[in-house]
């Protein structure tokens, strides 16, 4: 491995890993609120909350497509269409 | 009947605090530890039923506490759940190659985490109905 690939390497490595933790402490947190554990929420609160996890939710998906180079799911099924479309044609 | 004792080693005060909330709430006792040393420190003043370890710690890794672990007898006989905010290629493979019970990515799901925790401690099946973000999951 070449010295800039190597870097580029433990540079995502330790995005990855940081990003993960700061997500796992949103989603502990937030999912505590909402079960209530930590005392009940209205209804507006428990909405707000369910954005929040909801956009740490799409967060998490950008990461495992990105940084740890496992397909995204959607790009995935785009692209077997492609070759479907590839084959009828 | 006595909680079940598990001990969180994590450096990260905020996902210690995080997990004691969730496991208090299913009546489990926690004990604390931030870095490798104390892992197994707490591990021999509180011979838990089951520790969840962090891979990334000060004073040596999650392999290393499993190492030490492993070397007394009395603490080489509990189970050991990984999770960890490394990549699982590699590490998975490696930690149960090291002898633990489950490798569990952060940010973990609640719902996996519990059950994984319920098997290893030999449990019956939670009736714990996994939150909504469990099923996405975050």
């Amino acid at each position: 491995m070449t010295e800039p690939a190597r870097r580029s390497s433990e540079l995502t490595a330790y995005l990855s890993h940081e990003l993960r933790n700061a997500l796992a402490c949103i989603h502990q947190f937030g999912n505590i609120l909402v079960d209530g554990l930590a005392g009940e929420m209205s209804g507006e609160q428990r909405e707000y909350v369910h954005i929040m996890l909801e956009n740490a939710s799409k967060i998490r998906k950008v990461l495992d497509s990105t940084l740890d180079g496992t397909p995204d799911p959607i790009e995935e099924s785009n692209e077997q269409n492609r070759r479907v479309s590839k084959l009828e044609t | 009947m006595d909680s079940k004792k598990i001990l969180i080693v994590d450096d990260n005060a905020d996902i210690r605090l995080g997990m004691h909330l969730r496991l208090k709430a299913n009546q489990y006792e926690t004990f604390f530890a931030a870095d490798a040393f104390a892992a197994v420190a707490e591990a021999r003043k509180h011979r838990p039923d089951l520790v969840i370890l962090d891979l990334g710690l000060p004073a040596g890794d999650g392999f290393t506490v499993m190492e030490r672990l492993k070397q007394v007898p009395f603490l080489a006989v509990i189970p050991v759940i990984v999770v960890s905010a490394r990549d699982g290629l590699g590490n998975q493979k490696r930690a149960h190659e090291a002898g633990a019970k489950a490798f569990l990515q952060k940010p973990v799901n609640d719902a996996e985490l519990l059950a994984v925790i319920r098997q290893a401690l030999g449990e019956p099946a939670g009736t714990k109905k996994p939150t909504l973000y469990d099923q996405g999951s975050v």
